[in-house]
């Protein structure tokens, strides 16, 4: 595991110019109007899709994460989805948690956890993904604060204000519009780049985004 | 090079590396050879494996067009005479049959479609697998033959889809003759990804990539067979194919890797629901997986006007290989498995693993509105320069980079070529996939010919161009990093506007005096789908447009594109 204030201290030396909008990783952010979801909540139903339950969940921020060790795990998960199946047997489950691509020696799929208690045990560690992790520089979100709001069709505004999602962008076209509706298929898998939490999304029939990531992409065809 | 002998016993390298037999080491004169070795020598010039095109750069080489073995193909009098003195013949180098676990058509179904749309070429690209291997690879070559036999005006090629370790899949074919489905089996056995043990790591599998490519290469040079392409399919798909492993694969041997899929196929697949399949363009969907190469944005991964994105981007990944010298052609192909809006279906009572074939496919009466294929020659085409009509003219061509391509018969034809300015003889002008050399100072202009499609497509439209882009970039030498997939100096530099009726475009682009070496490409579009390059607008205004998950009509978005001709000093 690697103590995020260690991390951060060090990717601040490291750091050759000034820190960038997130700033150093896990410096708890200023609160922010806009990700308040008691003023966003009643606008957060911006389609016919059934009305996500809010009340009960306040959306954290990942900086309330701050301070919280980062476990890095590699029990050589072959795929994102074998990856996620270990996830979810977890208990207790994660505030957040990542899936980390590695290529070499052998094609697998590592994490990085964030308990609010106490971790389970968890087996081979990945300094690597920890790293990662710790240092914003990659690794995909699949439990974070609100993910479970995330479902049916939401505005871009909404996915900003209910989720830790920082930054939602259009494949090859900048940031999303914050009124552009996103339908989430209930699978929504931000990622860390340069010290935020980003969504990429595309453009889709019925004028609406989805996700880059799909749950069920066209499989390799041959059968091998 | 002024001499006008055709010979290529220059002192330079073939791409062959140490241990060269006398007859491929070109610093042997044809008469220190053996009689045997000069006999040998002859057969693989005229194979167009020796000299030229038969290295990795075009900066070791007088001329890659000379590759195609033609004769007086040489520097500014390269290319031959009335467009080019090539008859262009349309492919497609990636088409499965029955013999493929997802597949269902027999041979002559592939090629009687194809042949009808009008393609003159085709490849049988079956899957490599374990029952293609040991069974399939057998099986297809009859219905092969007797395709060869039936239909004497379409060159029907065996070759398969291998599993490339590490990697994507590729296309690879050989010339027909006694020994093709022994090398082709050989090699299937030997390396495709299917056959090895699990265990392997990526660079044990990287190397077994190299391998098979010389493999293959050495198969021609021992005369099982008389030619043997590989050109990687769907190449950014998955993000799997690093760009030094198409670096690598270039270098395990330049007269056999020679290109990959500029756009691929599956292009009715983003079709919208409920009269197609609703899906992505070419099945792009997929997302990075652990075997993905990590330096690739997430716009790898889908298609922008049905091109995949090493070709679609200019000064991207593909233009990184070019600016480098680096010859490598783009293609663009059917991949039919199943058809969009056909009405058969794979034959019931099917053992594919115990027959290696599934029975042939059965008429259903209903309509496949889900599928996502094209019938080859329906949608996209390869049209390759060729010497004549052969088997061997085509690889040539192919080898040589002579490769123009399309979506929706976007346009009827097409003879780009460069010149010394003023030079306008026929018989003169390097053609695509030529290197032109010239004196420092010497000016040099683009000539392109277009004529203007006047014949409906098989949508039953008559396809307008609208813009023909011209893209330079500067040729500056191999890259330290392997993993280069930007070429900063590549950008568009010339878009003609094709007025509405023209019949023909005929444009001249002066491209100046020669001052360093560039390389230039072009690419037109029915204008009907643009956006700024990922480059950015200064690069690239108005490029192909990212494709719309479930809204992608391909016949509303047609794009032509070319390989490229260099422009080097002597």
């Amino acid at each position: 595991m690697i103590h995020p204030s260690a991390a951060a201290a060090s990717q601040a030396a490291a750091a050759s110019g000034p820190a960038g909008p997130s700033g150093p990783a896990l410096t708890p952010a200023p609160a922010s109007s806009t990700r308040d979801p008691a003023v966003s909540v009643p606008a957060a139903l911006a389609s016919s899709a059934p009305a996500p339950v809010i009340a009960v969940a306040p959306a954290l921020d990942v900086a309330g994460l701050a301070g919280l060790p980062v476990h890095g795990v590699s029990l050589e998960h072959p795929d994102t989805v074998a990856a996620e199946h270990w996830l979810a047997s977890l208990s207790p489950a994660p505030a957040l948690a990542c899936t980390h691509l590695v290529r070499s020696p052998r094609p697998h799929v590592a994490l990085s956890l964030v308990f609010a208690d106490t971790a389970p045990e968890l087996g081979a560690e990945s300094p690597d993904a920890a790293a990662e992790h710790v240092a914003r520089r990659s690794g995909r979100a699949v439990l974070y604060p609100g993910v479970d709001l995330l479902v049916g069709t939401l505005r871009v505004a909404d996915v900003l204000a209910l989720s830790a999602i920082e930054k939602v962008e259009v494949l090859g076209g900048g940031e999303a519009d914050p009124q552009a509706l996103l339908d989430t298929g209930d699978f929504v898998r931000p990622q860390w780049r340069a010290g935020r939490l980003t969504l990429t999304t595309a453009p889709a029939a019925g004028d609406r985004l989805v996700p880059f990531e799909t749950r069920n992409p066209t499989p390799c065809c041959a059968a091998h | 090079m002024g001499h006008g002998h055709h010979h290529h016993d220059h002192d330079h390298s073939s791409g062959a590396a140490a241990d060269v037999p006398p007859a491929l080491d070109l610093s042997v004169p044809d008469g220190e050879l053996s009689p045997s070795d000069v006999s040998r020598r002859g057969f693989l010039r005229s194979a167009g494996l020796l000299g030229a095109g038969a290295a990795a750069s075009v900066l070791a080489t007088p001329s890659a067009a000379a590759a195609a073995g033609l004769p007086h193909s040489h520097g500014p009098a390269g290319g031959g005479t009335a467009k080019g003195g090539f008859r262009w013949l349309a492919g497609d180098h990636h088409i499965h049959t029955q013999h493929s676990s997802d597949g269902q058509y027999r041979v002559i179904d592939q090629a009687g479609h194809g042949r009808a749309f009008g393609l003159d070429w085709v490849v049988i690209t079956d899957h490599g697998s374990n029952a293609h291997a040991k069974i399939g690879v057998d099986k297809v070559n009859p219905d092969i033959l007797a395709t060869r036999e039936e239909l004497p005006d379409l060159l029907t090629f065996q070759g398969l889809e291998w599993n490339i370790p590490a990697a994507e899949h590729a296309t690879v074919f050989v010339h027909p003759g006694r020994n093709e489905v022994a090398v082709l089996k050989q090699f299937e056995q030997t390396f495709d990804g299917s056959q090895l043990p699990a265990t392997n790591t990526e660079a044990q599998n990287e190397a077994m990539a190299i391998a098979g490519i010389k493999f293959l290469g050495e198969q021609v040079k021992r005369r099982k067979v008389d030619g043997a392409l590989f050109l990687a399919n769907h190449p950014a798909r998955r993000g799997i194919d690093s760009p030094h492993e198409i670096r690598n694969w270039r270098d395990a041997d330049p007269t056999v890797a020679i290109g990959m899929e500029g756009a691929p196929g599956h292009q009715a697949a983003g079709i919208p629901a409920p009269n197609g399949r609703g899906g992505a363009r070419g099945l792009y969907d997929n997302n990075p997986s652990a075997a993905s190469y990590s330096g690739y944005p997430l716009e790898t991964y889908r298609t922008w006007g049905g091109f995949d994105w090493m070709t679609a981007t200019v000064g991207g990944l593909w233009d990184s290989l070019l600016s480098e010298g680096r010859a490598w052609w783009v293609t663009v192909n059917s991949d039919s498995h199943v058809n969009y809006l056909d009405q058969s279906e794979r034959g019931p009572g099917s053992d594919f693993e115990a027959n290696g074939r599934y029975n042939d496919p059965v008429y259903t009466g209903k309509v496949n509105t889900t599928a996502g294929d094209f019938w080859p020659g329906f949608y996209g085409r390869t049209n390759v320069g060729a010497a004549s009509f052969s088997y061997k003219s085509v690889m040539d061509g192919l080898r040589a980079g002579r490769v123009w391509v399309d979506h929706g018969r976007l346009i009827k034809t097409l003879d780009a070529r460069v010149r010394v300015a003023g030079d306008r003889r026929a018989a003169t002008g390097t053609p695509l996939g030529g290197v032109l050399h010239v004196k420092r100072g010497t000016a040099t202009e683009l000539t392109l010919e277009i004529d203007l499609q006047n014949v409906p497509n098989w949508a039953q439209f008559v396809p307008v161009l609208s813009r023909v882009d011209v893209i330079v970039g500067s040729v500056t030498g191999p890259v330290s990093a392997r993993d280069t997939f930007t070429a900063p100096n590549t950008k568009v530099v010339k878009s003609y506007e094709v007025s509405p009726g023209a019949r023909k475009l005929s444009v001249t682009y002066q491209l100046g005096r020669l001052d360093k070496p560039f390389y230039l490409r072009l690419r037109g579009t029915d204008g009907k789908r643009t956006q700024p390059g990922l480059m950015g607008a200064a690069v690239d205004p108005a490029g192909p447009k990212l494709d719309v998950i479930g809204d992608a009509d391909p016949w509303s978005d047609l794009w032509f594109y070319t390989n490229p001709i260099w422009v080097l000093p002597k």
